[in-house]
């Protein structure tokens, strides 16, 4: 009883933090959807995306050194996640992250994130279609951890985009440019598991050696100057989490929070409202069977159910644990249901 | 020769491209040629209209044609930076049936430029886009540039069975076909005996001795044949040249234009001075007046202002179109994308508004309906729509075709246009890819009048951008968009630029019909 009445609680606080977080007085200056770092907005892999793609304060979650590179510290062996995404107009994505251990202490990670969209039809002043190009969009993570004692570990990981619009064929007399990569940008992050229910995590996103720590760079989209050069702008994050782990009815139940504060602006610490857009995610999973698990969630105004199987698989005296996991995804703002979401993960003891 | 594309499927929906250069009369009523450049391709549109009973102009059919040789066109390279009046329109002169539409002809120079002079374009139909080149002679290697001796007027003389062509630092070139073979003879302008002398072949081209000529008209009365030259305006008569306005006596008068009831005869002006073009509109209207006068620029009331649109940038002409005591100038500001046309009647150029900065507007374009999108006008032209009905035709860079039966009140927009299933069952953006500032039309179309709202999301599904919400537009049997209003420009709700990428736009209607257009951005800067 009293391990429900401590769900509740949580359950209570989770959602009174998104109202405040998603019900913001105050108006902004930008558009979060404006800025470049969709990739790592949208999150990665199927397990963390069907409980509100949350992952930042779970050490099972993967790949860490997107979720959180301090994770790493707490792999005991080789980690590996493949994950796809289908979603609803033509838009494809995937994860795949592998893991493992270095030393007593440290960890380390490497993690690639895709986006694209197969089926854009690039269609000219004419209104003639010239073509279908397959833009796509990806950022790759280098994770390393430290842990400091058994309940703390740091970490941080270097990351860099690299996208392609494949649409310079199609554009006659211009010398275009149709890939950009960024500069490394880089990733702080702590984690504490203060006891056997409650665990948190800080992770700073995209600090970078520019002016005002700011990952901001020049694009280029002509090789000859004949289209004005762009900029690219990944804001600031500061992502907090929480998790807690508890039992109903004898059943494992977890719960999972993360406020998130993107920056929205080329300076180094904004303190004006209206240059911060505040989401947060929530998520609720429930071992139901043992091995089976079910999962909620709720990223911004995003909605999602999920589901995930353990087994394991033999070969010979060594077992491999591997999950599969399945998430079903509603956007809400713009009402589209993405019911394709699958998920591998293991490990190699 | 050039191979027909064919006609279109969809009547009124198609043209050779959206970026038209020139339209110009086809000879027959309710007929019209316009010349489109996209990239490297270049062909003409025939496009044929009709006139319903409430003057509405409707699209019967329309047929394209590309020219043969892909490395010649009639839009040289230099028509947009170009400072100088005269290389800054294209003329199209309909030469009758034995020539059809007539249209410079360029190809390209050392550096792949479309700025080498090749002769001239005969549109007879659309089996017959003749390329006439003409070349050049070795002394013209002596001038600063080839365009010097750009092709820049055209006159038909039906009854000698000549057309005159105006060649800029090469004089005058006259094609007889008079005879059994057609002869070419090149003359420039002794301005000291004034009179025209054979190029020959040695010659030394000395511009102050022998005056550009950059356009050239027959009088439609009279039969005369003028000269706008670089030292005046002259008429050739059996003795020689003769100046015909002491107004515009030495001036550079860099285009003519004649017609209308009663004559009007329209003269441009225009010199560069250090970096400013200095140019002036000038007339003689009605039988009464003596000379050419300086065109009156007038308030919304009817009284003459001191200042002039020449006063506030620098114009040359493209083009003028008559229709009865009116004469459509249209102009285009040098070193920017402003350009409108003036309606001149018989007192000057009457302003149409006065803004709220107590500017006086007296620019037709964007903002009086001619064109549904801001699109440049390049070209204008007066043509026969019926008996008793003469249309006005404009031609746009991306906009396709504007044609009015009602002297420009009212106007019927002809593009190029993809075929769209009804009630948002396909959504186009046009163009799909982008920089900020530029329009992504949102294509789409409505069975019955709705409220539509139109949205732009990211590619994680953040709404960035409300374009309109519960907007009325109406059922449309081609595209129910407004022009105006539905595009995007690669900004959020708080005009920012959005990053490059993929961009998801949702219209939805009252009715429950949602679909989806896809828009790239190339980014823009962060502010």
């Amino acid at each position: 009883m009293i391990n429900l009445k401590n769900l509740v609680v949580t359950a209570l606080a989770v959602c009174s933090f998104v109202d405040f977080s998603m019900a913001g007085p105050f108006t902004k200056k930008s558009e979060l959807g404006g800025f470049d770092g969709f990739v790592e907005r949208m999150g990665a892999g199927v397990r963390e995306l069907g409980r509100g793609n949350t992952g930042s304060a779970d050490t099972a979650s993967m790949p860490g050194a997107f979720w959180n590179p301090a994770l790493l510290g707490f792999r005991e062996n080789l980690g590996y996640t493949l994950n796809i995404e289908k979603r609803d107009l033509d838009r494809l994505g995937g994860a795949f992250g592998i893991e493992g251990k270095i030393g007593k202490r440290m960890g380390v990670g490497f993690a690639m994130l895709y986006r694209g969209d197969r089926d854009f039809k690039v269609i000219d002043d004419d209104d003639e279609t010239m073509g279908t190009a397959k833009p796509f969009f990806s950022m790759f993570y280098l994770g390393f951890a430290y842990r400091a004692t058994r309940q703390d570990a740091f970490g941080l990981s270097l990351s860099m985009s690299y996208d392609n619009l494949d649409v310079a064929q199609y554009f006659e007399g211009i010398d275009m440019e149709d890939s950009f990569r960024s500069p490394v940008t880089i990733n702080l992050a702590w984690f504490r598991q203060w006891n056997a229910k409650w665990s948190s995590s800080v992770v700073i996103r995209n600090l970078s050696f520019s002016k005002n720590l700011s990952a901001k760079w020049t694009k280029n989209p002509s090789k000859d100057n004949s289209l004005a050069s762009t900029e690219g702008v990944r804001p600031k994050v500061l992502q907090i989490g929480l998790g807690y782990r508890s039992k109903i009815m004898g059943k494992p139940v977890y719960a999972w929070m993360e406020a998130l504060d993107y920056q929205v602006a080329d300076t180094l610490l904004a303190f004006d409202p209206q240059l911060h857009v505040w989401t947060g995610r929530v998520g609720f999973e429930c071992e139901i069977v043992p091995n089976a698990t079910l999962r909620v969630g709720m990223d911004d105004l995003n909605w999602m159910l999920g589901a995930g199987y353990k087994f394991e698989i033999r070969v010979g005296r060594r077992k491999f644990p591997i999950e599969v996991n399945y998430a079903f995804l509603y956007e809400t703002s713009a009402g589209l249901w993405s019911p394709f979401s699958l998920g591998l993960r293991g490990y190699i003891p | 020769m050039a191979g027909a594309l064919g006609s279109s499927a969809f009547a009124g929906e198609t043209l050779f491209s959206n970026y038209v250069f020139a339209v110009g009369p086809a000879g027959q009523n309710g007929t019209l040629w316009a010349f489109s450049r996209d990239n490297s391709y270049s062909g003409v549109t025939l496009l044929k209209f009709n006139v319903a009973d409430k003057g509405t102009v409707l699209t019967e059919s329309t047929a394209q044609a590309q020219v043969e040789t892909d490395t010649l066109t009639a839009v040289q390279d230099g028509i947009f930076e170009d400072d100088l009046a005269e290389r800054r329109r294209i003329p199209a002169v309909y030469a009758g049936s034995k020539f059809g539409l007539l249209l410079p002809m360029f190809a390209m120079d050392k550096n792949d430029r479309y700025l080498r002079p090749a002769g001239y374009y005969s549109v007879r139909d659309l089996n017959n886009v003749l390329e006439n080149p003409v070349d050049a002679p070795s002394m013209a290697d002596d001038l600063d540039k080839p365009m010097q001796y750009a092709m820049s007027g055209f006159a038909y003389d039906s009854t000698a069975k000549r057309l005159w062509i105006a060649r800029g630092a090469l004089g005058l070139m006259v094609h007889d076909i008079s005879g059994k073979k057609s002869a070419d003879t090149t003359f420039v302008f002794n301005l000291k005996a004034k009179k025209l002398e054979r190029l020959k072949d040695n010659a030394d081209l000395d511009l102050e001795k022998y005056p550009e000529i950059f356009d050239v008209r027959l009088h439609p009365e009279t039969g005369d044949l003028w000269l706008a030259t670089a030292k005046g305006l002259w008429v050739m008569s059996s003795g020689g040249l003769k100046q015909v306005s002491d107004a515009l006596k030495d001036s550079r008068v860099t285009g003519l234009w004649m017609g209308g009831k009663p004559l009007q005869i329209i003269a441009e002006t225009a010199y560069k001075k250090k970096e400013d073009v200095i140019g002036g509109l000038w007339r003689i209207y009605g039988e009464k007046a003596k000379d050419f006068a300086k065109v009156n620029f007038l308030d919304t009331a009817g009284k003459v202002q001191k200042k002039d649109i020449y006063d506030e940038a620098d114009y040359t002409v493209s083009d003028v179109a008559f229709i009865g005591k009116t004469a459509f100038v249209l102009v285009r500001a040098v070193g920017g994308l402003i350009s409108g046309y003036l309606k001149l009647d018989s007192l000057g150029v009457k302003a149409w508004e006065k803004d709220e900065d107590e500017k006086l507007q007296w620019l037709y374009g964007y903002e009086t309906g001619a064109t549904d999108r801001k699109a440049t006008i390049m070209s204008m032209c007066a043509f026969p729509l019926s008996n008793n009905r003469t249309g006005l035709a404009i031609a746009t860079y991306g906009n396709g075709v504007s044609v009015s039966a009602d002297s420009g009140a009212t106007w019927n927009v002809v593009l190029n246009r993809a075929k769209l299933s009804n009630n948002l069952g396909s959504i186009r953006m046009v163009p799909s890819v982008i920089t900020p500032g530029d329009e992504a039309l949102v294509s789409y179309k409505l069975g019955k009048e709705s409220k539509i709202t139109i949205e732009v999301f990211s590619y994680d599904m953040r709404k960035v951008r409300t374009i309109v919400k519960d907007a009325v537009r109406n059922a449309d049997a081609s595209r129910s968009s407004n022009p105006k209003e539905d595009f995007w420009d690669g900004r959020d709700d708080h005009g920012k630029d959005c990053t490059m990428g993929v961009y998801y736009i949702r219209v939805k209607d009252n009715h429950g019909h949602i679909g989806w257009g896809k828009a790239m951005t190339l980014g823009g800067s962060f502010r």
